[in-house]
């Protein structure tokens, strides 16, 4: 009897005590919430990349998406509201070739590299992903180096700069992989003295890696299904081959399931791997960097690749001795889907500028320019549904910039990622006494401060990061090719 | 007759009872030299409550008692505790204590290493590659043999042993120095004459490391090395499944071929043994964990500096936490750029890790962190109790917590009846500044400690009984060659080159004890006819000889001086006998255009040095077939100069240390770098 009473008593307080926990629970998710709340933007200029420019016009972003655009939107009451009068509202830039946040970019070492995998050195604490996010940039495509004819696996990310490193990751966008054709692969620019050659050391010899390395992916691929033919049959008393991470990636690329973005310069080389593609039934994704793209246009076009290219930056080598500023004109009148690329963690901060430019030669219109730094990219990474322009349902990936993003005048003033702010000037100017006032802390501090004598001697700074930086030289220690 | 015999008998039984009473006498003396007891101490048994004055029992190397009433044997030698705190053997739960540093290759054999080792990628051969060569990794290579045990590398006469031992450091988790696969740990206590006796367990976990391969080889970059961590699992697992499938029907199948270092990787699978990652800011803790959960592995994080940014992954994942905090070494200079906020936060981040880490019961333990002097460690426990961690939970982390992590607590870390009598023993206690250690037992045995002295392995900058430029005639029956032999003392090892009549080359196998007895083998050019030569010998001051033995020679001898202005020994011993070390003279300034000959295996290459001195600094260039780089931390002293510069070596940095010596117009030296060493010769213009 006492047990019973016990018993009802203990259920009663569990009882009262429940509710109580449902309730912190969901202030704890009502939290969660507003943190990513409503926003409202009202009475901006909004270019939509999709549909014009839109005059005095509200957006609204719920839930990490654009969830209405047009005039005199309501929001609830717990909205942010912004008023964005006089100022132009665009999509987050997508860059197609980054190496921001990478820990290694280069594995060197061997001709055909398909098994390294960006995903695996990630650095989100990289501070130019900051800088990045405040010109205006929130996708970014980061790829393996170019040292090798075929090169690692890429990662396409949202720069939710703070946040750990799974939330970076692009949900959905399609795997791709680094080729690089040209001067790179072949070691033109890097020989060492001291050690032997790595093959190939010709662009025959670039061709025969990248032919050699598709016919053993084919050979495996036979051999798992020659497996499983067996095991289907019924066969019991099998080993299953060896799981190979090096032709994994390039069945995938048979298979149509990863993206190929090759690095290349030349013409003829252009035409070597569309040639090898075909041969091998894939399509190439993306010509990167492609400064002779223009001679072979209409072959581009017809082989259904986009072409990610630098608006007037060549002559850094041979091989980028032979471009143009209409490229990206030239490319786009002949149908290739054309992005403009940073491949620089300091172009990435005004990609707007370089999309600018091509108004001047080539006489793109407005839109066409923008495209090349929103839509076209996104769809030369397949996240054409997700983001690249300004329509309902698509991620609330926008940005605020106090004058049209084609002057050289304009800045940023807020960047948003999934309905979140993750760049604000006003934020960015409030907190930097804050950062002084640590630092001076800091510097007190026992560990910081020097020994009064003995230690070793100061260390004077080796490799300055270089203000500008390209293709080929960009920093990183400075002994790599990107 | 019958009275006789029974006389016989009679002595017989008094025979044998004298020799059982000798027996018992001698094993009893025996006891009594390996019963101790410790009386009228402090102590701290973590195991339980503090005894504020108790008596610890030892007796056959075990703990035999320990508490307040506990009286000491009759036969027990007694010490008196009185003002000693006794505290379970301070674990050091990751080092390389007593593992030798691997002898650095020469860029000769890097080269040669490229081209064996990169498979598809270095092989310019006409005919087609074989797809395995592709990217199987090179099992052969050092830093992917998971099947390397420290127990076959540990050398127990390692002075740092007994540096660490002098420090209160009674046992340690010893592992191989570097790699990715870098091998299997031991458990070892820090006394003993054999390795065999050293152990308490082997192999304990495989330890796992994230850096690069040294060399040009693949994996390069880190991107490479979780790649190959990954491939090498694969095939392990790869490997296990075949071998099942074939044990349970062989017929119609191909023997699975076996692979050592695949093989060692079974344990590991199978979650029996655990692996140990070398990881320490946040981001490569988590790429740690993402792969350990990947292949399922029971993995244990070392180093840890940011796992308190990491604890709600590490519930179950327990942190061997780096006692080697960073801090400014040096002045901040007005030409350098400031250090990042990130730098000065992780500086003060670090000594608080601990009290975080305690505040998420995350399980850790203290290990040392390589640093380089061993008194260190129970101070920068103390900071750590400092900057928030509870006493009781910093002394768990010196025994009891590694014990446990490391598998071994049923047998150490703690002073309990039938453990191991490890026993660190101080005046006063532990954590205190002033705090000395008193005593520590080892297995048992009380040990004898030497007070830590100035460090001469962190001797980079010279120093050292060898260190220096040796002019040295060498007789093998006929008559003298004179070579120059410059050598760099590390610890007991030495780096360093012979030029002149029987060079150049690159001295290897050298070491010099602390007696002075030399040891050596360089190839040696006799006649055309190059030979491996043996130098064994004994240095006292600047004057060092000895024999040297070579294949088709009679032994030959050997003689050689220093300039006396090379400090004979190190300052810190006898700093009223050495000269102070002032700069050459003006006349000797080396200032000036150096033209230089460097030796790169069988060939030699050209190279320029440009040189600025200002009273004992050095400045300027160094053009080699690395490019034209900078030189740094540039001095000059008396027994030579010495400078670092940074290359790009194959798409990566390279550090070089640069030491030789000078005189009017010719200098020689040694190039020393993680991909090699060499030795170079120069030569300046009369007048510039």
């Amino acid at each position: 009897m006492r047990k019973l009473i016990a018993f009802v008593l203990l259920l009663s307080m569990m009882g009262a005590a429940l509710p109580v926990a449902a309730q912190t629970q969901s202030s704890a998710s009502q939290r969660r919430e507003s943190s990513a709340q409503e926003t409202l933007i009202r009475n901006a200029t909004v270019l939509t990349v999709s549909h014009g420019t839109l005059q005095n016009a509200d957006i609204l972003l719920r839930k990490g998406k654009i969830a209405a655009i047009g005039q005199n939107l309501k929001a609830s009451a717990d909205a942010r509201v912004i008023d964005a009068t006089g100022k132009y509202v665009m999509p987050g830039i997508i860059d197609c070739h980054s190496h921001s946040m990478l820990d290694a970019v280069n594995e060197g070492t061997l001709s055909v590299t398909s098994m390294a995998r960006t995903r695996d050195v990630l650095n989100p604490t990289d501070p130019d992903l900051y800088r990045e996010l405040a010109g205006g940039t929130t996708t970014l495509n980061i790829l393996h180096g170019s040292a090798n004819a075929i090169g690692g696996q890429n990662t396409v990310v949202k720069i939710k700069y703070g946040r750990p490193i799974e939330e970076f990751i692009f949900p959905g966008a399609p795997p791709g992989i680094k080729f690089a054709l040209g001067e790179n692969p072949k070691r033109s620019n890097f020989q060492n003295p001291l050690l032997p050659r790595r093959y190939p050391a010709t662009r025959m010899g670039v061709e025969e890696v990248i032919r050699e390395a598709f016919t053993r992916a084919r050979d495996y691929k036979s051999a798992w299904d020659e497996y499983r033919a067996a095991q289907k049959h019924g066969d019991k008393n099998l080993i299953p081959p060896r799981r190979d991470l090096q032709l994994e990636p390039l069945v995938e690329v048979l298979e149509g399931k990863r993206l190929v973005h090759s690095h290349c310069y030349r013409a003829d080389e252009i035409l070597m791997l569309i040639n090898i593609a075909n041969e091998f039934g894939f399509k190439v994704r993306t010509f990167q960097h492609a400064l002779e793209g223009y001679k072979v246009a209409k072959e581009i076009a017809q082989h259904g690749a986009g072409a990610s290219v630098f608006t007037d930056f060549w002559g850094y080598k041979l091989e980028a001795y032979d471009a143009i500023p209409y490229d990206a004109a030239i490319l786009t009148r002949a149908g290739v889907n054309v992005s403009v690329n940073s491949d620089s963690s300091e172009r990435a901060r005004r990609l707007n500028i370089e999309a600018a430019k091509l108004e001047k030669y080539g006489d793109l219109t407005e839109e066409e320019a923008l495209k090349t730094i929103t839509m076209n990219p996104a769809w030369q990474l397949g996240i054409q549904d997700r983001v690249g322009s300004i329509d309902v349902g698509k991620d609330a990936d926008v940005v605020i910039w106090n004058g049209h993003p084609f002057s050289v005048y304009s800045r940023v003033e807020t960047t948003f990622i999934d309905g979140e702010i993750f760049f604000d000037r006003q934020q960015d100017l409030a907190r930097r006494a804050d950062i002084q006032r640590e630092r001076a802390q800091l510097e007190q501090a026992e560990p910081n401060r020097a020994p009064a004598q003995g230690g070793t001697p100061p260390a004077f700074p080796r490799g300055r990061r270089p203000a500008y930086t390209d293709d080929d030289d960009v920093w990183d220690g400075g002994n790599d090719q990107r | 007759m019958r009275n006789r015999r029974l006389r016989i008998i009679c002595a017989l039984v008094a025979c044998c009872a004298l020799v059982t009473h000798f027996q018992t006498a001698t094993r009893a003396q025996r006891n009594a030299i390996e019963t101790y007891a410790i009386t009228n101490a402090r102590i701290f048994p973590v195991s339980g409550p503090f005894i504020e004055r108790g008596t610890v029992v030892i007796r056959n190397g075990l703990i035999a008692a320990v508490g307040a009433q506990v009286v000491a044997p009759a036969d027990a030698r007694v010490i008196d505790g009185t003002g000693l705190t006794v505290y379970p053997g301070l674990i050091d739960a990751n080092t390389t204590l007593g593992i030798p540093q691997p002898s650095p290759s020469t860029l000769a054999t890097v080269a040669a290493a490229v081209g064996r080792g990169g498979g598809f990628g270095a092989n310019a051969a006409p005919s087609p590659i074989p797809a395995s060569a592709a990217f199987t990794p090179n099992m052969a290579q050092p830093g992917l043999r998971p099947e390397v045990l420290a127990v076959d590398l540990i050398q127990p006469t390692d002075a740092q042993i007994e540096a660490a031992r002098s420090a209160g450091i009674t046992s340690a988790l010893v592992t191989p120095r570097e790699g990715i696969f870098i091998g299997q740990s031991a458990f070892i206590n820090l006394a003993g004459e054999t390795s065999q006796q050293m152990i308490v367990r082997s192999p304990v976990a495989l330890h796992i490391g994230f850096t690069p391969l040294r060399g040009t080889g693949y994996p390069g970059s880190l991107m490479g090395v979780f790649s190959t961590l990954r491939q090498m699992l694969l095939d392990a697992q790869h490997l296990r499944e075949a071998n099942q499938i074939y044990a349970r029907n062989p017929r119609g199948l191909r023997r699975p071929e076996q692979d050592r270092s695949l093989v060692a990787l079974f344990p590991v699978l199978a979650r029996e043994m655990p692996v140990v990652m070398n990881v320490s800011t946040e981001r490569e803790i988590r790429r740690a964990l993402d792969l350990a959960e990947e292949f399922n592995l029971r993995v244990i994080i070392s180093g840890g500096a940011e796992s308190w940014k990491v604890t709600d992954r590490l519930k179950d994942v327990p942190v061997l936490l780096s006692l080697n905090f960073p801090r400014r070494t040096a002045a901040q200079s007005a030409e350098a750029d400031p250090d990042p906020l990130r730098v000065l936060r992780e500086r003060v981040d670090a000594p608080k890790t601990a009290g975080r880490l305690a505040a998420a019961h995350v399980r850790f333990a203290f290990q040392s962190g390589a640093m380089t002097s061993p008194a260190d460690y129970i101070a920068n426990a103390a900071k750590a109790i400092e900057n928030g961690l509870a006493r009781d939970e910093a002394l768990r982390a010196l025994t009891i917590n590694a014990a446990e992590i490391l598998g071994i607590s049923d047998r150490l870390g703690t002073i309990e009846p039938g453990k191991i009598a490890n026993l660190t023993i101080t005046r006063g206690d532990l954590f205190d500044r002033n705090t000395r250690i008193a005593q520590v037992f080892i297995d048992g045995q009380p040990v004898e400690l030497r007070p830590a002295t100035p460090s001469t392995s962190s001797g980079a900058r010279g120093g050292g009984l060898a260190t220096g430029t040796w002019t040295v005639n060498v007789n093998l029956g006929e008559g003298d060659q004179s070579i120059t032999v410059v050598l760099q003392q590390e610890g007991e090892n030495l780096r360093g080159s012979i030029q002149g009549a029987l060079g150049p080359a690159q001295i290897a196998n050298a070491s010099v004890s602390t007696s002075g007895e030399l040891h050596f083998t360089v190839p040696i050019t006799v006649a055309g006819q190059t030979t491996e030569a043996t130098f064994t010998g004994t240095i006292t001051g600047n004057e060092m000889r000895g024999t040297v033995q070579t294949v088709g020679h009679a032994p030959g001898t050997f003689s050689g001086t220093r300039p006396a202005a090379t400090p004979a020994a190190t300052p810190s011993r006898t700093p009223s006998s050495t000269q102070p070390n002032t700069p050459p003279s003006s006349s000797n300034n080396l200032s000036g255009t150096w033209t230089l000959t460097l030796a790169l295996g069988p060939r030699t290459v050209p190279g320029t040095l440009k040189l600025t001195q200002q009273g004992s600094t050095l400045s300027g260039t160094l053009q080699s077939p690395f490019g034209t780089t900078e030189l740094s931390n540039g001095s000059i002293g008396a027994d030579g100069f010495r400078f670092t510069t940074s290359a790009d070596v194959s798409g990566r940095t390279v550090e070089m240390t640069i030491t030789g010596s000078a005189s009017n117009n010719e200098m020689s030296g040694t190039i020393t770098s993680e991909i090699g060493s060499t030795t170079f010769t120069g030569t300046k213009p009369e007048r510039q």
